[in-house]
């Protein structure tokens, strides 16, 4: 490199600084305007992103609506309830394993969906992070939270090859969860008084 | 009269005989981390080559301002830059792809690829020369990356880009090793003998 010996204005402590700071305000200012351009778009797209994985999990229903964080109720066109659709962050082999569980009315799998590692899902890479293949989400549809569970542990599930604990971390995630919602598949709008109580100090520990 | 360098091998060279991951065993990091599969081998060197190419034309039209004690710094703020716009841009307009290579683009900030051929070439080069070679050096990092992917993929789970091409057997019991990164440290040896084999036999 000749840049060791060439000595010229650029090398005055005064642009030294000055340069620094015009490209940091250079670098700031375009990003800010990406960022206010690309903004509205994100979040646009997040919420599509949602809506879409809501409508994969539980097919029947013709809309959804918030109840709270991570739990939707799902509606048919005349407005009645056909499901809900709760999501649950089960501990992986590297960190929690977000997934969002679709259940009918008889408190049923109707599909389940697996964040991406864009959307935080730490897993390995061909290995835990095969639990968002089809085959295996597949497997849960139609169970109840007593089926949920790994052949190996007295149920129907097959697991990942050598990704066991996040298999296992999976079906205790929609086991639990269908446990702690199913007091919310019959009840209406508002939830019993004892039902929220139930839901609330668990809640706490995991999100 | 100087003579001038013929500018076609900036850009032919990057690919085989200058591939940045096989021969100057540059932007390992990414290789390792992110070469478990064909598609992520692919995604993650085509969006390394995004911001490559912007790097390479935005720091050698600026190379004759930036003071040479504090260049990388300098680079360092362009790139991140890149990263950072290539990051919304995904994110906004391409969400299915954003699926694919959100997890690879913070990594991109850090990969020495970039900043070595900021600071290799592009600093020292005009701006034909160093888009030829930022896209020389993309196609020869994607190429490897993605070949990294395709036999650390077929090893690991017996498909390429998820489609079944080894008995069903090997599938059941495949060689799990490969995807780990000392499988990918074993793979890198691996093609880079290779390469220094032909290499060599070329020049005898």
């Amino acid at each position: 490199m000749v840049t060791e010996t060439k000595t010229g204005w650029t090398d005055s402590r005064v642009w030294m600084v000055a340069s620094l700071v015009i490209v940091c305000l250079v670098s700031a200012l375009g990003l800010s305007q990406v960022y206010l351009v690309t903004k509205p778009q994100i979040e646009k797209q997040k919420a599509d992103a949602v809506n879409q994985a809501l409508g994969q999990v539980l097919p029947n229903a013709a809309s959804f609506e918030e109840k709270e964080d991570g739990l939707w109720y799902g509606l048919d066109s005349a407005g009645n309830r056909v499901g809900i659709v709760f999501r649950c962050d089960p501990r992986g082999y590297a960190g929690p394993v977000e997934t969002m569980v679709g259940v009918d009315l008889e408190a049923r799998v109707t599909g389940i969906r697996i964040a991406s590692p864009a959307e935080g899902m730490k897993e390995t890479p061909g290995l835990g992070l095969k639990a968002r293949d089809d085959w295996f989400r597949d497997q849960f549809k139609g169970l109840t939270a007593d089926q949920v569970r790994l052949k190996k542990d007295g149920g129907t599930l097959d697991a990942i090859s050598a990704a066991t604990i996040t298999s296992r971390a999976v079906a205790a995630g929609v086991a639990d969860g269908i446990r702690k919602y199913a007091p919310r598949l019959k009840t209406d709008d508002a939830p019993e008084p004892d039902a929220k109580e139930d839901t609330a100090p668990e809640r706490e520990g995991m999100r | 009269m100087r003579k001038k360098p013929p500018r076609l091998k900036y850009f032919t060279s990057g690919i085989v005989l200058e591939n940045p991951l096989l021969i100057l065993m540059i932007g390992l990091c990414p290789a390792l981390a992110t070469t478990a599969s064909a598609r992520d081998g692919f995604g993650m060197g085509i969006a390394a080559s995004f911001v490559l190419i912007c790097s390479n034309i935005v720091v050698s039209l600026v190379r004759r301002w930036v003071p040479s004690s504090i260049r990388i710094p300098i680079f360092i703020i362009i790139i991140s830059s890149f990263v950072t716009i290539a990051d919304y841009a995904l994110q906004a307009y391409q969400p299915g792809l954003y699926q694919v290579l959100g997890i690879f683009i913070p990594l991109i900030v850090v990969n020495c690829m970039i900043l070595g051929r900021a600071e290799g070439f592009a600093y020292t080069h005009g701006v034909i020369d160093s888009i030829l070679d930022a896209l020389g050096k993309s196609i020869g990092f994607t190429l490897a990356l993605g070949l990294m992917g395709i036999i650390r993929e077929l090893f690991a789970a017996g498909t390429v880009f998820g489609f079944p091409v080894t008995p069903a057997g090997f599938r059941e019991q495949p060689v799990l090793f490969m995807i780990f990164p000392p499988g990918a440290f074993l793979l890198i040896g691996v093609l880079k003998s290779i390469i220094n084999k032909l290499t060599v036999k070329k020049e005898t």
